[in-house]
C-alpha cells in the first residue's frame, strides 16, 4: 500500500427495519379504511411458512410489552425483540399497480423464500 | 438419560440387555419367538417409558404445531389426537409426532432420541405465542399393552373400557388404584395402548397389570420383538427410515399429510412433490436369506447401479429369515423384483416384498 488515498466512505446505516415513504402512506391509507386512522403498525414473524418464517403486518393501537418501538414518516413500528433478530435490516416497500404484490419485506437475511413470497427462511 | 423407571434391571437376569434407544432395556425376556407371538397373536406388555414425552400448554400451542406440521390439527376435540410430520423447509423429514389432547394439555409423543431437537425445533418458531412446552420425559412412565387381544385384556380390567376408543383417543382410567391417562397409538400394528403415569408408579402399575393380565397369557416383551414386528408391519422409525435424507411421501406417511391446510414449514415442496409427481422413491420392505442380510445402510444395485438403500434389518421369527426396509427407486419397488444388496466385498440377493410382511 502506498500514497495518498482519499476514500470517502458512507457511515453505515445501524440495523433497523425501515419504512419507505410509500408503504407508510398505504398503512395510513388503510387505518382510515379500518376506522383506526391512529392506528400504529406491528410487524414481526411468526412460524410456519412455507419456507419457515412468514411475516406478519397488523395495525395496533399501542405496542406490547418489551416491543422495540421505531419511527419513520410519521409511522410508528412496533417489533417484538425476537421478530427483530430476523428483520434487522429489512425495509418494508410498498408495490403497487396490476402487477404490484402490495407490501414487500425487502430482507437482507432472508436466504430463501417461497413462491408467493410471504414467508421466508434464514 | 437414566435407566427407564419402570424396569428393574436387576430383576431380569436372564434378559439380554439393548440400548439401541439410549436407555438399557431387555433385548428379549425369555425368548423373541415367544414374544413376538404375545405381540402378533396375543397380548404383550411392553415398557416404553423411552418415548419422548412434551406437555404443551397455552393458548398457541395447538395453531403452532399446526404451523410447523404436514397434518391438520386445528379441529382437534378433547380426547383425540393424530400423528403428523415434523418437516424442516425443504419438506424433509424432523421426526413424526403424535399430537394428543388432554383435557388440560396437549401431549406431544417424540421419537426417543429426538425430544431434545423436536422441542429446540418448537422453541425457534415461537415468537409472541402463548406456549409453555415441558420435557415430561423422565418425571413419567409409560407402560405399553400391545397385540390382538389388548383391547379385550384391558376392558376386563374393573375401572377401565377401551372398546370404544379409536386410534390417538386418550381417557383416563384406574387400573389397581393407579391413575393413569391411556392412549391408543397402535404403534406396531393395530391394538396397541400406552399408559401414561407418574414416573413412581411406574412399577406399580406393571406389577397389576402383569398380575391381572397374567390368566390372559400377558406377556413381557423386550425390544427385539418389538423391532421385529415393527419392520414386517413396514412402520418407519426415527434414525432409520425417519430421517432429512427422505420426505414424507416417500417414507408412505401421505396420510398424516393435510393438503388443503394451507402452509407448513416445509408445505410447498411437499405440494409441489406430489402435484408434478416428482417422488421419486419408495419405502419397501426387503427379504434376504438369513445369512445374507446386509448391515443398515448398505447399497441396493440394479445392472451396476444403485436404486436404492437398505434402512432396518431384522431376523423374523415368524418367517425364519431376514427382512428389512429400505428405499428404493419407484421403477423397481415392485414386490417381487430381485435386486443385489452390496455385503462385505460382494454381492447378494435381495427381494423386495409386500408390507406388511408375511
Amino acid at each position: 500500500m502506498g500514497g495518498n488515498v482519499t476514500t470517502t466512505r458512507e457511515k453505515p446505516k445501524p440495523l433497523t427495519i425501515s419504512i419507505s415513504k410509500e408503504a407508510a402512506g398505504h398503512v395510513g391509507h388503510y387505518a382510515e379504511q379500518a376506522g383506526k386512522p391512529d392506528a400504529q403498525l406491528r410487524v414481526g414473524v411468526k412460524g410456519g411458512g412455507c419456507s419457515g418464517l412468514t411475516y406478519v403486518l397488523d395495525l395496533v393501537d399501542e405496542p406490547q410489552e418489551n416491543d422495540m418501538v421505531l419511527e419513520e414518516h410519521g409511522m410508528k413500528l412496533f417489533v417484538d425483540r425476537k421478530s427483530y433478530i430476523f428483520l434487522a435490516g429489512t425495509t418494508l416497500e410498498y408495490s403497487g399497480g396490476l402487477n404490484g404484490k402490495g407490501f414487500v419485506f425487502n430482507n437482507p437475511n432472508a436466504k430463501t423464500t417461497c413462491g408467493c413470497g410471504t414467508s421466508f427462511g434464514v | 438419560m437414566g435407566n427407564s423407571p419402570v424396569v428393574e434391571i436387576d430383576d431380569q437376569p436372564g434378559a439380554a440387555l439393548a440400548d439401541a434407544r439410549g436407555r438399557p432395556l431387555p433385548g428379549f425376556y425369555s425368548s423373541v419367538a415367544e414374544e413376538h407371538r404375545a405381540l402378533t397373536r396375543d397380548v404383550a406388555l411392553l415398557d416404553r417409558s423411552y418415548v419422548g414425552r412434551l406437555s404443551c400448554t397455552g393458548e398457541d400451542a395447538l395453531d403452532l404445531l399446526n404451523r410447523l406440521s404436514t397434518n391438520e390439527l386445528m379441529n382437534l376435540e378433547t380426547g383425540r389426537g393424530t400423528a403428523t410430520v415434523l418437516t424442516s423447509n425443504k419438506g424433509r423429514i424432523l421426526d413424526v409426532l403424535v399430537v394428543l389432547k388432554l383435557s388440560d394439555r396437549l401431549m406431544v409423543l417424540t421419537a426417543p432420541q429426538s425430544r431434545k431437537k423436536v422441542a429446540e425445533w418448537i422453541d425457534f418458531y415461537t415468537f409472541v405465542e402463548d406456549i409453555v412446552l415441558q420435557d415430561v420425559t423422565e418425571e413419567t412412565a409409560m407402560i405399553s399393552v400391545a397385540g390382538p387381544k389388548a383391547a379385550q385384556l384391558l376392558s376386563g380390567l374393573d375401572g377401565v373400557d377401551v372398546a370404544s376408543m379409536g386410534r390417538y383417543d386418550s381417557t383416563q382410567v384406574s387400573i389397581g388404584g393407579v391413575d393413569a391417562s391411556i392412549f391408543r397409538t397402535d404403534f406396531v400394528g393395530p391394538h396397541a395402548y400406552d399408559l401414561l403415569v407418574p414416573a413412581a408408579d411406574g412399577p406399580r402399575l406393571r406389577d397389576e397389570l402383569s398380575s391381572q393380565g397374567d390368566k390372559a397369557g400377558l406377556r413381557r416383551v423386550g425390544l427385539e420383538a418389538l423391532e421385529a414386528v415393527r419392520v414386517e408391519q413396514g412402520v418407519p422409525a426415527y434414525g432409520r427410515e425417519l430421517t432429512e435424507a427422505f420426505n414424507p411421501l416417500e417414507a408412505g406417511l401421505r396420510e398424516l399429510i393435510s393438503f388443503t391446510k394451507g402452509c407448513y414449514v416445509g408445505q410447498e415442496v411437499v405440494a409441489r412433490l406430489d402435484t408434478y409427481k416428482k417422488v421419486q422413491k419408495e419405502l419397501v420392505g426387503l427379504r434376504w436369506d438369513a445369512d445374507t442380510a446386509p448391515p443398515p445402510g448398505a447399497r441396493l444395485l440394479l445392472d451396476g447401479k444403485q436404486i436404492g438403500v437398505v434402512t432396518s434389518v431384522v431376523r423374523s421369527p415368524r418367517q425364519m429369515k431376514a427382512i428389512g426396509l429400505g428405499y428404493v427407486r419407484k421403477a423397481h419397488a415392485k414386490p417381487g423384483t430381485v435386486l443385489s444388496v452390496e455385503l462385505g466385498d460382494g454381492l447378494a440377493a435381495a427381494e423386495v416384498v409386500a408390507l406388511p410382511s408375511r
